[in-house]
């Protein structure tokens, strides 16, 4: 009953986030001094072109209107007209999303798969030559420039080795769609050529994305064992003469996870942000590359549904999280 | 259930199948970095996205070749009244839309009408030149426009007219809206290539369209793929691995080097029409006076940026004009780089100076390197500047607004249209200050030529006024001329008849074969 109380006050929270994410992007977006007007008329339309244009999207009106409608609008299911692509904005963002969905869900799976047991290992055997060799794995994966890395890799793993390409998400043109997840649609179809091709596109973009974050889950994990290591019950639970394998499984591993659980759920939401950058690099066509050209554009509606959208997800994982830390976690209930 | 050697298998011969697989032997993708967002062609102008109209729409006449030559396309005679004010046109009788459907004088109408309608794309090339309801059907094959006024580029504008299957768009319009929800999506055209795939998030694939009026020549292509990539270095890092036959001819001098040396690409070069200026506000203090504009002219090395930095890869253009159109005075002499002279002028500003401001394009590294050889030479001569660095679109929304916009601004002057207007008239005269003229310059001299120009059909008696409307811009250094481009176009050496045009940069795949 706590665990449904506490789950429902953090989703009555979701609205005025939201609404506060909204207010602060929009009002970013608008002040910048670029006129999507005349960007979409072109730069030899005349001031009529631009102002029909202006009309029609309803630019011309005070900010605070132009706020209130975009909210009611958005309320009422309808995020707007993208000014570049002519259709609404939650058509474009659902089209795109199975690609960064998957994309992401990829690279949160390696980081974590890859994370936990170094973090762990690491802690363990804290100031081992492994542990160096870990921590500055870490700390250079954290230090990294997404671009620069993305760069580098297609540089190694394609052009030097020709084992992956450069960028896309297929060749060609991908199947169509069930769910929108190639790897997933191809293995529904039970096409493994497809498949093993959807996954060599991926390889790249998800060594992009995983590394930084599995950096961040290696480095939580890591101190938090630590942390649990020193705590007077593990020592209890030695000195009750455990085993050492049952007492880091069963009670440091528990104890230790609900700090890393809660930056898995940070670090999703920010695969979702970092993918603008990863997905331009691989011309990966997802939310990430919608967002790009819509900051060049100043295409106004397409970047406030696309902030809305992260935001969103990035809420819901929190909400997510806070359960599954309370669930851990009776402390906090 | 899978078992285990089975399946590592299969993927192991997948993977190698994956890496193998060839090329269809007449196909060529381009890597292109925009963004095929619509394929409406009334709603672009831009030379960005033309592959989408070059290739699946036609117009009644066309550009091609360099020096760009305009050519009858869909129409196969033209008569003009003597007035210079009634075009006639009598079209081709063979010409069909993608779905078979033929080519009429109601098509053209529909097409101009929607244009002028929408008020986008090449709308403000004829925008007061033509009025709705002045494009007449005489019969299915005749089309007959009347100007309001005559309009010497008419002819040349009209490559941007692009013609549109009124049945099929009318078919589509649901919400009284041009069929412009429909059109952003589909094409209803008559191109050389005809639409099979299109993602608006990867490009386009379009498929040979056999029936084309043009017929085709040995070995032409039977499909052609657009491929959006963004970034520069996915687009040389294709090329070299092989992804893509070719790609945009504007890369940067080193990712040219870099290809030149890749296996089987060649580099194909030619002297574009696409002029680099400074534009500098010529209406606001102390820029308002000739003395403070012409010593900033004295202040750009000018060799040091067209030989040292950009290796030679561009050549000098003193005026506005490219230098390889009509229209360009031969004998221009433009501004050199000299402080001392940059400080005789200087001396002579009445306004007070103060810093002034450069806007630079954010992303673009050659905006940047003039900007920053601008302020050293500026420097020298006692002439404090900032940079700003913004996007295109920030400051293109600005540029149009004389209290908004930055003192100099670095900026390409591309091909619409090959015709020495585009360089002048369009953004020059006084007409089109808020409209294209950034410069907000005002000459009624210079106005009255460009005018005038306007009104002549004969290029001849056009030539002159031209040249000397080049060299007033020169003398009142309206802006910082500083060079012409030079294409160069990355191809697999597999590919043949490129076709350079200045307008549409060699994306008219029409003349291409592989072999």
């Amino acid at each position: 009953m706590r665990l449904l109380a506490l789950a429902l006050r953090r989703f009555l929270w979701m609205p005025p986030t939201l609404l506060g994410l909204t207010l602060i992007v929009f009002s970013v977006s608008h002040v910048i001094p670029s006129d999507p007007a005349r960007v979409l008329a072109g730069e030899n339309a005349s001031i009529e072109q631009v102002e029909t244009l202006r009309r029609k999207f309803g630019l011309d009106q005070p900010l605070p209107v132009q706020f209130v409608r975009y909210v009611s609008d958005v309320v009422g299911g309808n995020m707007g007209i993208s000014l570049y692509t002519q259709r609404p904005v939650a058509t474009d963002l659902i089209e795109r999303l199975p690609a960064t969905f998957e994309l992401a869900l990829f690279a949160i799976a390696l980081a974590i798969m890859l994370g936990l047991p170094l973090g762990v290992v690491s802690a363990l055997m804290r100031n081992s030559w492994l542990d160096q060799i870990v921590r500055l794995v870490t700390i250079g994966g954290l230090a990294m420039a997404a671009f620069w890395l993305a760069i580098l890799l297609q540089l190694l793993f394609s052009m030097q080795w020709n084992l992956t390409p450069v960028q896309g998400r297929i060749d060609g043109w991908g199947p169509d769609p069930i769910t929108g997840f190639y790897t997933v649609d191809a293995l529904i179809r039970g096409d493994l050529d497809t498949f093993l091709t959807a996954l060599r596109y991926l390889f790249l973009p998800m060594m992009t994305l995983a590394i930084p974050a599995m950096a961040t889950i290696v480095r939580f994990t890591r101190a938090g064992v630590l942390n649990v290591m020193n705590s007077p019950f593990v020592f209890y639970q030695a000195a009750m003469g455990l085993p050492r394998r049952v007492v880091i499984w069963k009670y440091i591993l528990r104890a230790a996870l609900i700090g890393t659980l809660t930056q898995i759920g940070l670090v999703f939401g920010n695969l979702l942000a970092g993918a603008v950058v990863v997905e331009t690099v691989f011309s990966w066509p997802g939310l990430g590359t919608y967002a790009y050209n819509s900051i060049l554009q100043s295409d106004y509606n397409a970047i406030m549904g696309f902030t809305l959208f992260t935001g969103s997800v990035f809420i819901g994982m929190n909400l997510l999280v806070d359960i599954a830390q309370a669930v851990l976690d009776p402390r906090g209930r | 259930m899978l078992r285990r050697r089975p399946f590592l298998a299969a993927a192991g011969a997948a993977l190698i199948a994956g890496r193998a697989r060839a090329q269809s032997p007449r196909r060529i993708v381009t890597a292109i970095n925009s963004p095929y967002d619509t394929l409406d062609p009334h709603t672009v102008f831009d030379i960005g996205r033309i592959a989408t109209r070059l290739n699946m729409y036609d117009c009644l006449v066309r550009w091609v070749d360099n020096p760009p030559k305009l050519v009858l396309w869909l129409a196969e005679k033209v008569d003009i009244s003597p007035d210079g004010l009634i075009y006639t046109f009598k079209l081709r009788a063979n010409a069909k839309f993608h779905d078979g459907a033929p080519i009429t004088a109601d098509d053209v109408v529909f097409s101009m009408e929607r244009i002028l309608e929408m008020k986008k794309g090449g709308y403000s090339l004829f925008k007061g030149a033509i009025d709705p309801g002045k494009t007449k059907a005489l019969d299915a094959g005749t089309v007959q426009f009347t100007l309001n006024a005559p309009f010497a580029v008419f002819l040349s504008v009209l490559a941007e007219l692009w013609i549109v299957n009124s049945t099929l768009v009318r078919a589509n319009d649901k919400s009284a809206d041009f069929g412009a929800a429909w059109m952003a999506r589909n094409t209803a055209g008559s191109g050389s290539f005809r639409l099979s795939r299109y993602d608006p998030a990867v490009g386009f694939q379009a498929n040979r369209f056999v029936d084309h009026f043009m017929g085709w020549g040995p070995n032409p292509l039977d499909q052609i793929e657009y491929r959006t990539i963004l970034e520069t270095s996915g687009r040389v890092l294709g090329m070299l691995k092989g992804d893509f036959q070719s790609t945009d001819g504007y890369l940067p001098l080193d990712q040219i080097k870099q290809l030149r040396d890749g296996p089987n690409i060649r580099i194909d070069e030619a002297e574009s029409i696409r002029t680099m200026y400074f534009i500098l506000h010529n209406s606001r203090a102390p820029l308002n006076d000739i003395n403070m504009r012409k010593a900033l002219s004295y202040c750009f090395d000018y060799d040091a940026f067209n030989i040292q930095i950009l290796g030679g890869s561009v050549a000098r253009n003193a005026g506005i004009i490219p230098n390889t159109l009509w229209g360009a005075p031969a004998d221009l002499k433009g501004y050199t780089y000299d402080i001392a002279k940059a400080k005789q002028h200087l001396a002579l500003v009445k306004a007070p100076l103060r810093p002034l401001t450069i806007g630079i394009l954010a992303g673009f590294g050659q905006s940047e390197q003039a900007a920053v050889l601008l302020q050293a030479g500026a420097a020298k001569a006692g002439i404090e500047i900032k940079l700003v660095s913004e996007p295109w679109s920030v400051i293109q929304g600005k540029y149009n607004d004389p209290d908004k916009t930055h003192d100099i601004i670095p900026l390409w002057r591309s091909a619409y249209f090959a015709d020495p207007h585009n360089w002048t008239g369009v953004i020059y005269n006084s007409r089109n200050i808020g409209a294209g003229n950034a410069s907000h310059y005002r000459n009624p001299r210079f106005d009255e030529l460009t005018d005038k120009a306007l009104l002549l059909t004969d290029q001849e008696a056009r030539r002159p006024l031209y040249e000397e409307a080049s060299r007033i811009l020169v003398d009142d250094a309206a802006g910082i001329y500083v060079y012409n481009t030079k294409w160069f176009g990355p191809f697999t050496r597999t590919v043949k008849g490129v076709r350079f045009c200045p307008i549409g940069d060699a994306q008219d795949m029409r003349w291409m074969s592989i072999g």
